[in-house]
């Protein structure tokens, strides 16, 4: 086994939710008669589809982990020398074409949770109806195209690299909507233009000091496509909320106006949250070029980052060497005098203090790195794939960068080894 | 057989670093000898194939044919029509699939039946060897 299926308590607040989904869809995909009205039932209106990664990744620094991203508990570094944690998945898909112009997609993904368990998600299950050729509509839960390859992200057979740049793709921690959505397509002269937009929710039920809750999410997304070249931006914004820090802000609104001032201004309580990206990409065939840029402004203790990379490849036959160079920065303090003590009363001066660090501590983990990036994706079988990938990082001054899980050893603005070697697999 | 010499033309490409070239050519995209189509670019034709448009210059709806993954023809079609390499346009089509967007042209099986459909299907739009053209098929393209 690959991959190990556990059950536990790991499952999304929202999945069962999502099962009663799973059934209504294929309880209309099951009676396309009743459905639409007609009765051109045949089975292929059914397909079926999948996708996988396995992968192992070593991380040099031993004092922590490098991660998938910030919802997961543990990866290569120091939990694991090497770990399979962080790169592979198994997904799953049913897509059912129940009209010439209706039809439902369900996909499953089994990764690691937040929890450490491989409980499978509902990644996407939604109804489309395709109202002209140009326009469509969605009900259900979509993945949200911020950057190129985010709605995209776990297909690594269909992604140039390992994985995404995580200085750039870790800028969006939400990345699912449940709502709804509108899609515009066009096709003139060659150039196709695609427009969409998304308006929802999600609630992720994820643990202690992570974004829990996203309402009001609004996406605006625009792709244009003209033979080799693709342009995409892409603007989002939505309400977030880390419940797990409303302790600590009530606990500073207790200091009088200055704590009231410091709350107001970092919490993290259905605090907007915008994000703004831009991309583009080459590849004419032999060679491709591809690069982003994208800013999330938190407007809270989360802060404000700006994030880019370029990747560059050329495909000789099978195999395709690869480059790339990605950044992230902070466009926000990263530490905060906080509470006064001197205007204090002795016994207070020390709940302050522990404040003040808690703040700190948060403001200090806004990441600041960049990375090179060496990598060879060899198509050594059809439908398969392998990569290997080197990434040399340079955490900024005092930043642990990405990193999670750091320990009393960890020296923050170091430099980070990577090896990563993935294969993927579509089918 | 074929993949030994999938093996030879893989070793010549590296060698040369011209893995394009090496390639045979002699793939033609075909329509209806009834289809009014008279010409068709090839950025046009790869449009069609890689599901950026449904229809064809004209405004009719456009039917993309398939050959199976793994024939010879398939592969040359879509490296000398689209520039891009069996895995690429897998790559390609998973990004379409696995984000619901849509789904890739119908498979057949050979060139007879790419023949058969093409002559019921004045909208059909496929590929088949030169050696395959006969008089109910009109050469749209050729390399």
């Amino acid at each position: 086994m690959l991959i190990q299926l556990t059950r536990g308590a790991g499952q999304r607040p929202s999945s069962l939710l999502y099962q009663r989904w799973a059934i209504i869809l294929a309880a209309i995909a099951g009676c396309p008669s009743a459905a639409a009205g007609t009765s051109d039932f045949d089975a292929s209106m059914f397909s079926f589809s999948a996708f996988g990664t396995f992968g192992m990744v070593h991380s040099s620094d031993d004092q922590a982990d490098f991660t998938a991203g910030i919802f997961s508990p543990n990866g290569a570094g120091h939990t694991h020398a090497w770990s399979s944690d962080v790169d592979s998945r198994i997904g799953a898909q049913a897509t059912a074409d129940i009209t010439s112009r209706l039809s439902a997609m369900l996909q499953i993904i089994s990764q690691q949770n937040y929890d450490n368990t491989y409980t499978p998600h509902v990644e996407w299950a939604n109804i489309k109806y395709q109202l002209t050729p140009e326009v469509s509509v969605r009900v259900g839960r979509t993945v949200l195209p911020s950057f190129l390859f985010s709605d995209t992200r776990e297909i690594g057979y269909s992604n140039p690299w390992v994985r995404p740049p995580i200085e750039a793709y870790s800028l969006v921690p939400i990345d699912h909507s449940d709502g709804l959505d509108a899609s515009y397509r066009v096709h003139y002269r060659g150039l196709t233009n695609t427009l969409m937009t998304a308006f929802g929710n999600e609630k992720s039920g994820t643990p202690a000091g992570l974004p829990n809750e996203a309402r009001r999410l609004l996406v605006i997304a625009d792709t244009v496509e003209y033979g080799a070249a693709t342009l995409h931006i892409a603007y989002q914004q939505t309400y977030v909320s880390v419940d797990a820090l409303d302790g600590l802000f009530e606990a500073f609104r207790q200091f009088g106006p200055q704590g009231v001032a410091l709350a107001d201004l970092y919490n993290v309580h259905d605090r907007l949250v915008r994000f703004m990206g831009i991309g583009a990409m080459y590849q004419p065939g032999q060679w491709f070029l591809l690069g982003e840029l994208g800013s999330t402004d938190f407007h809270s203790v989360l802060g404000k980052s700006t994030a880019w990379y370029v990747t560059g490849g050329y495909r000789l036959a099978k195999f395709t060497p690869y480059v790339t160079y990605s950044a992230v920065k902070a466009d926000s303090n990263r530490s905060d005098p906080g509470l006064s003590l001197t205007a204090l009363p002795p016994s207070l001066v020390g709940p302050a203090t522990g404040l003040n660090a808690a703040l700190n501590s948060i403001l200090g983990s806004i990441p600041v790195q960049n990375t090179t990036s060496l990598g060879l994706r060899w198509d050594f079988v059809r439908h398969l794939d392998l990569k290997l990938q080197y990434d040399y990082t340079r955490l900024g001054a005092g930043s642990p960068g990405t990193l999670a899980n750091l320990q009393p050893g960890f020296v923050p603005g170091s430099t980070v080894n990577l090896f990563s070697a993935t294969i993927d697999f579509v089918w | 057989m074929r993949s030994n010499n999938r093996v030879a033309l893989t070793i010549t490409g590296l060698a040369l670093g011209l893995a394009m070239s090496s390639v045979r050519a002699d793939v033609v995209a075909v329509v209806s000898s009834k289809s009014s189509l008279i010409t068709l670019s090839k950025s046009q034709l790869a449009d069609i194939f890689l599901g950026k448009t449904q229809q064809f210059p004209d405004g009719s709806p456009a039917v993309p044919i398939d050959q199976e993954e793994g024939a010879r023809v398939r592969d040359e079609f879509y490296v000398v029509f689209t520039g891009q390499s069996p895995a690429q346009v897998k790559a390609h089509w998973s990004k379409v699939i696995f984000t619901g967007r849509g789904k890739p042209p119908r498979t057949v099986s050979n060139s007879e039946e790419v023949r058969k459909m093409i002559t019921v299907n004045p909208q059909a739009i496929s590929y088949i060897e030169r050696s395959a053209v006969d008089s109910t098929v009109k050469v749209l393209l050729q390399p």
